[in-house]
């Protein structure tokens, strides 16, 4: 028997396999990808973002997705006909791998949602169960552990395209505060890993030099715990106040059982939900930890969109077309000053801005070349603009977040048609997006465009939408001192079982206006503090 | 055809089988995938004064390559074959030939007819994206021969590169 079995890999596992392990307990990771290393990572474009090697493939694992619009119509989308699904990376690690590591705090004001902004119609805002101050120490600890670069980090920053400046001085001029994005990037050799090679492929690629802090190159690979890769976790088995076994499939589907004192469940917010769910047994009817059927409930994610516009050598002289174009430097800047904000005299929790290249698959920017006019061209038409745009211009794209309101109508449950190649029925995504969250977004965009405005860009457009980043998943089993409302009690254990915890991004009941990977490590730091001291006694 | 035997055909042969065009009830002819989108390529990109030489894209072996792939949908194979038919058809219908026997201005009219309905925009657009991918994916998948397609946009390949096909 283990001491501890945790089921999932990534930024919400690996901290708690870390600790527990280096504290000398017998810790097993089950983890439902492959274990690729450093040596196994390339920038191919084809087979990573075209071919998305590193998500199930639709026809044997998908999800259902059922979206809700306003006047309450409910579309069905079946994950393997549509391609829609909310996979990140089924690998070791998780999405953790394939992050570009834009960390960012939430503020204090982000765990008093509902005391700072009151309550809004539609939405099931609440206030976390700890405070900032309870976090801040174990947010310290991710900067040092898992290696967060920046402006008073403990690692110097990365180096940025002189772009930035331009960005710098428009931001002032328009009387904004320009502030550098922390990145998870190592810009140094450190903690047993390489600098980052400035590659020019960070984001949804998988770091080669091990400097991205990916739950793997930073906590996994550095730790004694045994990591059992290709392990689908499909049941966990229980008493009426202990979970016993937890039940998962090899790669050629054989089942075998894990034993353990401790359970913890970190499989990202739909999966985790998904896997209770589907643990019914007598004492757990609806599903483990469900008896108050709260776990699925008050899904979210980050609201927001994205922006671009286009900065063409016209407007430059012949030093700042060459400092634009220069490959793998990165820009690394944020605008916040509209994490609060007022309109019409009504206080509002607006959010961040990150700004940043376009990425640099070459096949994609050619593809977003195909129309003009809204007319698809081809031939020396096409080959015109494609030779124009992408050698003599560079887009400069933004990224809004804020908050995605909790709501009745979006949630996770359990599909009662379709079944994954191992027999087991797949999570039902169930979309609603409250009306404020395109409007808060909406009202940050408009900032951002100023900005790009004012840099000379051209061609700006703008998508803020209803929909949710695949990404960014947080909420179906939140946290709270309420055992009717909540899964969770404080320490992130299930409140109707003793020796069960949930450390993904499950327990967030709001996710403030940030992306949450800073928050996710942090939290299960503390998790883990607060199982070494009940091992302990 | 049934399930088996209808992914057996998209993975083996769906590129070099033979379509069978009819007029008025009657065999008109027969043609190929591989035939008519050899020729569509180069309609759609051809070697021009902003590049002079498209030989390096290669689509015919990327092509080849990549649809062998079981991430590639068997709808999407079907729709890129279906293309192929519709497009002949339209070809007969219109001016009594198959695409490939067209001058080239009449296989440009034509492509900008079928660009016009929803299946034929949908359907270039797909062919255009595979040929992105010979012309700018990593060399190691039979396209971009020399990286010339790299070369051409100044694009500078992200390391470390792959030492072998995703498929």
């Amino acid at each position: 028997m283990y001491d501890i079995c945790v089921v999932g890999s990534g930024a919400g596992a690996s901290p708690i396999a870390y600790e527990l392990s280096r504290a000398g307990y017998n810790v097993v990771v089950l983890e439902k990808g492959e274990y690729y290393t450093e040596k196994d990572f390339t920038k191919d474009e084809i087979a990573i973002c075209r071919r998305d090697m590193y998500i199930p493939n639709l026809k044997d694992e998908q999800h259902v997705i059922n979206d809700r619009d306003h006047n309450g119509k409910i579309t069905r989308y079946e994950g393997e006909k549509s391609g829609w699904n909310f996979w990140n990376g089924s690998m070791v690690g998780g999405s953790s791998n394939l992050m570009s590591g834009y960390f960012h705090k939430m503020k204090p004001n982000d765990f008093r949602l509902k005391s700072e902004y009151g309550e809004i119609s539609g939405a099931n805002v609440v206030d976390w169960a700890i405070s900032y101050e309870d976090l801040a120490p174990y947010y310290d600890k991710v900067e040092k552990v898992i290696g967060v670069s920046g402006e008073k980090l403990p690692y110097k920053k990365l180096e940025v395209n002189k772009a930035a400046k331009w960005f710098d001085s428009t931001c002032r001029e328009l009387g904004y505060t320009p502030t550098q994005t922390p990145r998870a990037i190592l810009s140094e050799n450190a903690l047993g890993r390489k600098a980052c090679s400035y590659s020019n492929f960070c984001g949804s690629y998988p770091c080669a030099t091990g400097a991205k802090g990916s739950a793997r190159a930073a906590l996994l690979q550095k730790c004694p715990a045994k990591i059992i890769s290709n392990a689908f976790v499909y049941k966990l088995d229980s008493t009426k106040d202990k979970v016993t076994k937890a039940y998962y499939y090899d790669k050629d589907k054989k089942s075998h059982a894990i034993e353990a004192k401790i359970f913890v469940l970190a499989a990202q917010a739909i999966e985790t939900s998904r896997l209770l769910l589907n643990s019914k047994n007598k004492y757990f009817k609806n599903g483990l930890a469900n008896n108050n059927n709260q776990v699925g409930k008050n899904l979210i994610f980050s609201a927001g969109g994205v922006g671009q516009g286009r900065i063409r050598f016209e407007s430059l002289d012949k030093e700042q077309r060459q400092e634009l174009m220069q490959a793998g430097l990165f820009f690394n800047r944020s605008l916040k000053d509209w994490y609060d904000y007022e309109d019409k005299e009504k206080k509002y929790k607006g959010g961040t801005i990150d700004f940043l290249f376009e990425h640099s698959n070459i096949i994609s920017r050619a593809v977003r070349e195909f129309y003009d006019d809204g007319e698809l061209i081809w031939g020396e038409k096409l080959q015109k603009k494609m030779l124009k745009n992408i050698t003599t211009s560079r887009v400069l794209s933004f990224e809004v977040f804020n908050d995605w309101l909790p709501t009745d109508y979006c949630n996770v449950s359990i599909d009662d048609k379709i079944k994954d190649k191992y027999g087991v029925a797949v999570g039902a995504i169930n979309l609603y997006s409250h009306p404020q969250d395109v409007k808060v977004g909406k009202y940050l965009a408009k900032k951002a465009k100023i900005v790009l405005e004012k840099m000379g860009a051209k061609e700006i457009s703008v998508s803020i939408s209803e929909l949710p980043p695949p990404n960014l998943v947080a909420g179906g089993c939140r946290f709270g001192l309420n055992p009717k409302a909540s899964v969770l009690d404080v320490n992130c254990k299930a409140h109707e079982l003793d020796n069960l915890y949930v450390t993904d991004a499950s327990f967030m009941p709001t996710g403030g206006s940030v992306p949450y990977t800073w928050t996710i490590y942090a939290n299960s730091f503390r998790v883990a503090d607060t199982i070494l001291k009940t091992l302990k006694g | 055809m049934n399930l088996l035997t209808r992914r057996i055909f998209l993975k083996n042969s769906f590129l070099s089988s033979v379509i069978f065009l009819t007029c008025s009830g009657e065999l008109f002819g027969a043609i190929t995938p591989t035939q008519t989108l050899s020729t569509l390529h180069k309609d759609l990109f051809p070697s021009s004064s902003f590049i002079p030489d498209v030989s390096f894209i290669n689509a015919d072996i990327y092509l080849s390559k990549i649809f062998t792939h079981s991430r590639i949908k068997d709808e999407d194979k079907e729709f890129i074959h279906n293309g192929v038919r519709w497009l002949n058809e339209e070809s007969v219908d219109r001016y009594k030939k198959v695409y490939t026997k067209l001058s080239s201005q009449k296989r440009q009219d034509l492509l900008n007819i079928i660009a016009k309905t929803r299946w034929g925009e949908a359907w270039l657009h797909n062919v255009m994206m595979y040929m992105m991918e010979a012309m700018l994916g990593d060399p190691i998948y039979g396209g971009n021969v020399g990286e010339l397609g790299w070369k051409w946009l100044n694009h500078k390949a992200g390391e470390p590169r792959p030492t072998k096909a995703y498929v």
